[in-house]
């Protein structure tokens, strides 16, 4: 689960990691008594999940409070399904470092990262000066030893004052890292400001999954998600992504799924939806056809290789779910595995007949999307 | 011959009496697997799919010498059951649940590092030696994907397992091994540690890996490779060539962030190196017979 800035900078400031003052606006008549809190010059920073905020223009600084209110105004009325913005004093920065944690899975540690050139350039850093970033592997069982961020910033070129502050942000950082079960926790920029001190400037956070059953204070609700079904399918627990092609996917299987994605995409179609219903799901396939069906998409394409997940009792959702739900688009289905023979009396009632090639009920899916064929 | 298990394996169940567990157990030994001793805290003196159970691994482990453990507990149990067999010496582990918290992923993988220990896992189906033996979940009763022969085979993941075996066996091959290690960010074993294992292997000619976007496993296998580890001919299928970067495929590893991890880098460095990617899961039995020449 990722978290909004605002609750990164709240776990931050949690742990000892200082952050600017600070305030959370859900109204842009908010505004000035947020304003008057944190004073001004101010920078306006829309809470949203996505990357790039800052050359997406949702992220600006307000030198008045009639700009920072007119920002508010916009944003609120402007940025779909918006849910805060957080008002945040404008920090006098003198470098900006990079700081971050994430889980190195080939040794099975922690990996602190660091680089001197922080900001919003540090992904075109990774990817042609990647020497520049520091590493430093942590045994999850030891912790990080005082020797290995002294040597950590070191490495970086840091002296003096900022050497000690930066270690301890390391220190702290990774108390986090570990406490909130985090996959990836980042500092980015951490302001080296002007009176010699260390101040977060933005966070990320984002809760390891599987590790949401021990920090159940954070509710992933609608403002997590991109569109309201993909709220709606978390909810069930389907993955569903949405896009804004012809074909809806509904695979069992990540992998496989994926590979139907990979194969619509050769033969030319496009995808309305991304959904997997395999595993735990597989009994779910009215569910999995109503948020499939939300996108309107021109065919539904249907394709499992189960074993667990049978194809008989898939063959039966299915058959029920259109029975119920009389899609208005045609179904392709191939399903195979555990109880395949049966499949085609199953889907009798309901005239659908059963593909067993995954290449050929792809190809049969982009003609019906494309117009060159009739289902 | 196969390589990591066989029908000599002496194999350990845990969490043998639930309801998971005794139902795969009892596949295990239909299909021929030697399944020692089973684990149920509280139940020692029941059996259990024929095997006696005990209350601890080393109770088991004191009456009957087992070589491999198989883990059926829930996600949050899973790294215990794991140190619990570590402890009592056991050096090749199965654990099967989707759910395993990362960190405690992590903390597994590197006690398999510190202890020289397998464990494959989690988030997978298991391991098969078709005809042999079965660690895990997998259906071993659908001939036309887990037919005996001489294909090693690597998966990050169980629906697409069965397509592309299926077309392995339908370009006239067959399976020695199947390793699932498991769709997993941070998987207790990785794929390139097996290919020293499938290199001595005299019955089996050549590995397949179905791969797919995210982590860097299929870079190792490329380093494996060219740092002449691996000699046998190796062809891969890698799922999530067309994915869009920086969104989760299903599989919490299979993402591609910080433009790292996709399909076309993993694609362009294993060609590099001699292997053959396939493009379309039916590809992979022409380039084994590419690799291989005709199988009657």
């Amino acid at each position: 689960m990722k978290l909004f800035e605002y609750q990164a900078k709240e776990v931050f400031a949690g742990a000892g990691i200082p952050v600017p003052k600070s305030v959370l606006i859900t109204k842009a008549d908010e505004t000035a008594v947020a304003v008057s809190a944190v004073g001004l010059p101010c920078v306006m920073k829309c809470q949203v999940l996505s990357g790039g905020r800052g050359k997406a223009g949702l992220v600006k600084l307000a030198h008045t409070q009639a700009e920072a209110e007119a920002l508010a105004e916009e944003y609120f009325t402007e940025v779909p399904s918006l849910h805060a913005v957080l008002v945040e004093e404008a920090v006098a920065i003198e470098r900006e470092l990079y700081l971050a944690l994430t889980m190195d899975a080939p040794s099975g540690r922690a990996m602190l990262m660091g680089c001197v050139e922080g900001g919003v350039e540090i992904e075109h850093v990774a990817a042609h000066t990647p020497e520049k970033i520091v590493r430093e592997y942590i045994d999850l069982d030891r912790g990080l030893q005082p020797f290995q961020i002294n040597d950590f910033a070191f490495r970086l070129g840091l002296k003096d004052n900022a050497l000690k502050q930066v270690g301890k942000i390391c220190g702290a950082l990774y108390k986090a890292f570990r406490s909130m079960d985090a996959e990836l926790i980042e500092i980015n920029p951490l302001f080296l400001t002007k009176d010699g001190s260390v101040v977060a400037g933005d966070g990320k956070l984002s809760i390891d999954d599987n590790s949401m059953f021990r920090h159940a204070a954070y509710e992933k609700g609608r403002p997590y998600y991109a569109s309201d079904m993909e709220y709606e399918a978390a909810k069930e627990g389907i993955p569903y992504i949405e896009f804004d092609g012809d074909i809806s996917l509904m695979c069992a299987g990540a992998g496989l799924a994926n590979t139907v994605y990979d194969l619509v995409n050769y033969e030319g179609g496009t995808i309305a939806n991304y959904l997997e219903f395999g595993g735990p799901n597989y009994m779910k396939a009215g569910t999995a056809m109503r948020l499939c069906l939300a996108n309107h998409p021109k065919v539904i394409l249907i394709v499992t290789f189960g074993t667990i997940a049978r194809a008989d009792v898939m063959a039966e959702g299915i058959t029920k779910a259109v029975q119920e739900l009389k899609p208005d688009c045609p179904i392709v289905a191939c399903l195979r595995g555990t109880g395949e023979e049966r499949v085609d009396e199953i889907f009798a009632p309901i005239g659908l007949k059963r593909l067993s090639d995954t290449e050929e009920a792809v190809r049969k899916a982009v003609a019906i999307a494309s117009g060159r064929e009739r289902a | 011959m196969s390589i990591l298990i066989d029908q000599n394996t002496r194999v350990l169940v845990q969490g043998i009496t639930g309801k998971e567990g005794s139902f795969w157990t009892q596949h295990m030994v239909d299909m021929g697997t030697n399944v020692v001793a089973g684990v149920t805290p509280g139940k020692e003196g029941q059996l259990c799919c024929g095997a006696p159970v005990y209350h601890s691994v080393r109770n088991a482990v004191k009456e009957h010498r087992a070589d491999a453990a198989m883990v059926f507990v829930p996600p949050k149990f899973v790294m215990d059951a794991v140190m619990e067999s570590l402890d009592s010496g056991i050096r090749l582990i199965v654990t099967l649940a989707d759910g395993i918290p990362l960190h405690e992923q992590a903390k597994i993988r590197s006690a398999a590092l510190a202890n020289s220990t397998v464990v494959i896992g989690g988030n997978t189906s298991g391991l098969i030696a078709p005809g042999k033996a079965m660690m895990g979940s997998i259906p071993y009763w659908i001939e036309r994907v887990y037919k005996p022969g001489r294909i090693g085979i690597m998966t990050r993941s169980g629906s697409l397992t069965n397509e592309v075996t299926a077309m392995v066996v339908a370009a006239g091959f067959g399976v020695s091994t199947l390793i699932g290690v498991g769709g997993d960010p941070v998987p207790g074993a990785r794929f390139a540690e097996f290919l020293p294992a499938f290199e001595a292997d005299r019955e089996t000619d050549a590995v397949v890996i179905i791969g797919e976007l995210g982590g860097t496993m299929e870079e190792e296998v490329a380093e494996a490779i060219a740092s002449g580890r691996f000699t046998k001919p190796l062809v891969s299928f890698l799922s999530g060539r067309t994915a869009p970067p920086g969104t989760r495929m299903g599989h919490a590893g299979a993402i591609i962030t910080g433009g790292k991890g996709s399909v076309e880098d993993k694609t362009k460095l294993l060609e590099s190196v001699g292997a053959r990617v396939a493009r379309r899961p039916r590809e992979v039995g022409t380039l084994l017979i590419e690799a291989l020449g005709e199988r009657k």
